[in-house]
């Protein structure tokens, strides 16, 4: 079990050193020194290049403030990041569990597989198929007229059920298999305990099988509400009109509008939303565990 | 007795060889900035380029005029040749990142169309700083399937029958100069903001996407999802003559943003000369004829490469016409301030949209 | 039991509409690679043509070398950096230990989206810009958290005893991890190999700002075509592709057990 305790007893920073060091300055030098500068870039007017004029100012956080769209499209993303989680989590929860508790040897391994190797297949053509699914006289529509009396019209592309389900789509696996982790390690004989002592199924599932599967329902939800609160591409292709998130107005900073100091400001901003959400969201989610 | 004559013959291909690479790298290079797939970077444009002068071609890429001037100044001396949106030319030229060309030295110069050669946004205080190249406008194009009789006004657009069958492209200053031409407006001097709003904002309702490629719209289109909507005009003619999609372009009443492309050489290029004959190249008719023949591109501004082309031509009947040219407005430059106007108007439309 | 064997079942129909799901676009992505519109229009029309003009695709061929070469790269990278901390987070107690391993934190817990353009800053700052360098050192910085977190928890099943038993033998430092530790943990190790390469492989947002025109990775590639117009050659070079990935998955399950079994 992951909880056995299996530390060292050597003391002492300086034999660690040469193990740590690589590592640590790999990651100091492209993760905290470039979140550095970004903060130091997100005061300043423009790019420090040669023959521009730059200085010092607050001016690009006070935009995020004075404009109220930069915070209305931050509310939508966050919104975005929940539902896609939860959809997540009642989608990959149910499977996770039956791969870790129903099926057994050669065909669990298969399975195990078949749902991690969609990671392998680009993420960008796989939204673009569903574009040809969701899209009016694709193929979601004409299999539903071919099967139903009347005639309907399904056309989902560039709505927001379409970012929904092209983000759900592509992160759901990383729900599967951190909850297929915790479950796997749940033993059986607790389960066979709880049900001999009378309790019912349900009762078990909440008494039991959740609350020790909780570090992977926690896991599952970081790894997929972190990355769609910050998407911009899945959006864009999947949203259409109403395809403007806090991620899209990012990326324009960078690419179209060149505003960096502006980008940065409202990355950081966003890290900072992220980073306290997840701060509030661990011990309430440990304590129900 | 072999080896010796061995070593010698192969000491020898080996001198011939560093010799021969040594002058290959002696060639000089010319660094040409630009749109990626936009004519320069042509394999065979820049194969036939090479062979009648002798220098090197390096392309580098730009995805936005934004970027363009940043790589520009990040890399002074760099670029030889940069490709300037003729709207941003002054801007560049106030910065000092480009410098006079000498146009006597471009044998082509003087068959490109007197308008434009003559043009202010590319001649400052007597001196010019950019070559017009091509230019086109952004008009609007139509599913031909959906329509009996091709519309002649912009109004078009909003026609509450084409409601979510309308596709325009993602761009705040776009955005803006149509709903100037809707509201009856020159798109370089829009007195009434309030009216390109409201215009807008009745728009967004039937939009069903916005594009940022010629693949999209095509698509769209292929697959009869789209009714109408903004579209450059040489994407709609090569849409209809190189990929058989029923694709017509209109050239509403109220007129159409026109955009005019040029060349200009950046401050400290190591390589005038030859930034000279590259550009002399661009606008030269065989150059032009083949471009359109074997990709299909804008019209041209050098009148004789334009007459080279077939007569029924897009790009020399349609273009051509003087009708058209009364109609079009070309895109002169914009302050940083309005562009910035124009853009937080046109996110607050995309973020209200519902 | 009855109602045990209804609901597994159940279970079991499940997964396969959970399947269904996940792989109905990748079965259209890859149908879509042999048909003839290039605009995926239908009716459906056999050709291999995309396939053919894939091999003429120099930009696309290019890119997925790079993506594969950055890959490689980084999980070699990743892996024997990740390792070396993970060991030393086992072995030692310092103060501050509980800071480093929070350090670890911030590239999962921080959306690509500002790790990316924070990059693209303070590279550009530096001088190191935009190319496969500065993706490299991207992605190696993103596979590093998950490296350690699947080493490190490997090594929570390692009985400390046995390296003291080991040691108590005569066995040095080295000797000791060597013969001892990295047999144990080489599972994790591969498993975290695994996990770098497809954080490599697939990384879209990081790789999309530090690229540049000419040094770019396949999903970089891929999404400008998709934005300045494409043909299902970018079809064709996804589904060999994930040909490929299922090929190679098969092949180390048989060698390493994935199921977790105990």
């Amino acid at each position: 079990m992951a909880d056995q305790l299996a530390t060292a007893s050597q003391r002492g920073l300086r034999p660690a050193l040469p193990l740590l060091l690589p590592a640590y300055l790999w990651l100091t030098v492209a993760i905290f020194l470039p979140l550095s500068a970004m903060v130091f870039f997100s005061f300043m007017t423009d790019l420090p290049l040669a023959g521009k004029e730059w200085a010092f100012t607050l001016g690009n956080y006070a935009a995020f403030f004075s404009q109220s769209l930069y915070s209305t499209l931050l509310f939508a993303s966050l919104r975005l990041g929940l539902e896609v989680t939860l959809w997540c989590v009642v989608i990959g929860y149910p499977a996770a569990y039956v791969l870790a508790k129903v099926l057994k040897g050669r065909s669990r391994e298969a399975i195990f597989l078949l749902v991690i190797l969609p990671f392998w297949s680009n993420g960008l053509v796989r939204i673009f198929s569903w574009a040809m699914v969701l899209r009016e006289g694709g193929i979601l529509d004409t299999a539903l007229n071919a099967v139903l009396p009347f005639k309907i019209n399904i056309d989902l592309m560039y709505s927001y059920p379409a970012v929904i389900i092209g983000l759900v789509h592509s992160y759901v696996p990383y729900m599967v298999l951190t909850c297929y982790l915790t479950l796997q390690a749940i033993d059986d004989s607790l389960i066979e305990a709880g049900r001999s002592l009378g309790a019912s199924r349900r009762q078990v599932l909440w008494r039991v099988i959740i609350p020790l599967s909780m570090p992977g329902l926690i896991a599952g939800s970081a790894l997929i509400f972190v990355p769609v609160v910050g998407s911009f591409m899945e959006p864009r292709i999947l949203g259409g009109r109403t395809g403007t998130f806090y991620g899209t107005v990012i990326e324009d900073q960078f690419v179209a509008v060149f505003n960096w100091p502006l980008g940065a400001a409202l990355s950081f901003i966003l890290l900072a939303v992220v980073l306290i959400i997840l701060a509030l969201a661990a011990p309430v989610l440990r304590r129900a565990g | 007795m072999r080896m010796p004559r061995l070593t010698a013959f192969l000491t020898a291909t080996a001198v011939f060889v560093s010799a021969f690479t040594l002058a290959a790298q002696a060639a000089e290079e010319v660094h040409v900035l630009n749109w990626k797939g936009y004519g320069a970077d042509e394999p065979w444009a820049v194969a036939n380029f090479e062979k009648a002068t002798g220098f090197k071609v390096v392309n580098d890429f730009f995805n936005s005029e934004q970027e363009m001037l940043t790589k520009i100044r990040t890399n002074p001396g760099l670029y030889d040749v940069v490709m300037i949106n003729a709207a941003f030319n002054d801007q560049a030229m106030a910065g000092k990142l480009i410098q006079p060309i000498d146009v006597s030295k471009l044998s082509n110069y003087a068959d490109v169309a007197k308008d434009k050669a003559g043009s202010p946004m590319l001649n400052h205080d007597g001196k010019v700083y950019g070559v017009p190249w091509v230019w086109g406008l952004t008009a609007l194009a139509i599913n031909e399937k959906s329509f009996d009789k091709p519309p002649t006004s912009i109004a078009e657009m909003w026609d509450p029958a084409h409601k979510g069958r309308v596709i325009i492209r993602d761009d705040a200053v776009e955005a803006v100069q149509f709903g100037a031409l809707a509201s009856g407006q020159n798109i370089n001097d829009i007195k009434d903001m309030d009216a390109v709003k409201a215009k807008l904002t009745s728009l967004m309702p039937q939009i069903k996407t916005f594009w940022s490629s010629e693949n999209d719209w095509n698509q769209m289109v292929a697959s009869n999802q789209i009714d109408i909507g903004t579209y450059w005009s040489g994407s709609a003619d090569r849409a209809k003559t190189h990929f058989k999609l029923p694709v017509s372009l209109v050239i509403p009443q109220e007129g159409s943003v026109a955009w005019l492309d040029a060349f200009s050489i950046p401050v400290g290029s190591k390589n005038v000369a030859g930034a000279e004959a590259f550009i002399n190249y661009m606008i030269d008719p065989k150059f032009y004829v083949e471009w359109v023949t074997k990709v299909g591109a804008p019209v041209s501004a050098n009148t004789k490469a334009v007459e080279a082309l077939p007569e029924d031509a897009f790009n020399r009947k349609v273009m051509g016409s003087p009708e058209v040219a009364k109609r079009i407005q070309f895109q002169a430059p914009i302050t940083d301030e309005q562009r910035e106007r124009y853009l937080a108007l046109w996110q607050e439309l995309k973020v209200n949209v519902k | 039991m009855a109602t045990t064997r209804i609901l597994e079942w159940l279970g079991r129909f499940y997964i396969v509409l959970l399947l269904g799901f996940l792989y109905l676009p990748i079965i259209i992505m890859a149908a879509m690679s042999f048909n003839a519109s290039p605009f995926y229009q239908l009716p459906f029309e056999w050709t291999t043509d995309w396939y053919a003009s894939l091999w003429q695709n120099d930009q696309l061929i290019a890119a997925t070398w790079n993506s594969i070469e950055i890959a490689v790269i980084t999980t070699i990278i990743s892996t024997v950096l990740g390792a070396m901390a993970s060991l030393a987070l086992y072995r030692y107690e310092f103060r501050g230990k509980k800071v480093l391993q929070a350090l670890l934190f911030p590239p999962i817990a921080i959306p690509w989206l500002i790790t990316g353009t924070a990059m693209l800053i303070f590279f550009f700052g530096v001088g190191i810009g935009r190319g496969l360098i500065a993706i490299l050192l991207g992605h190696v910085a993103l596979a590093l958290p998950y490296v350690i977190v699947v080493v490190s928890a490997r090594l929570q099943t390692f009985a400390p005893e046995l390296e003291e038993a080991a040691r108590s033998l005569g066995a040095n430092q080295w000797q000791v991890t060597m013969r001892v530790t990295l047999p144990w943990i080489m599972p994790g190790v591969i498993a975290g190999g695994l996990f770098a390469f497809a954080v490599s492989f697939d990384q879209f947002v990081v790789s999309y700002f530090l690229s540049t025109p000419g040094q770019t990775t396949l999903p970089v590639e891929i999404y400008a075509a998709i934005r300045k117009g494409f043909t299902p050659e970018i079809n064709a070079v996804s589904t060999i592709i994930i040909v490929v990935s299922m090929a190679l998955m098969l092949l180390t399950a048989r060698f390493f057990k994935f199921g977790g079994e105990k």
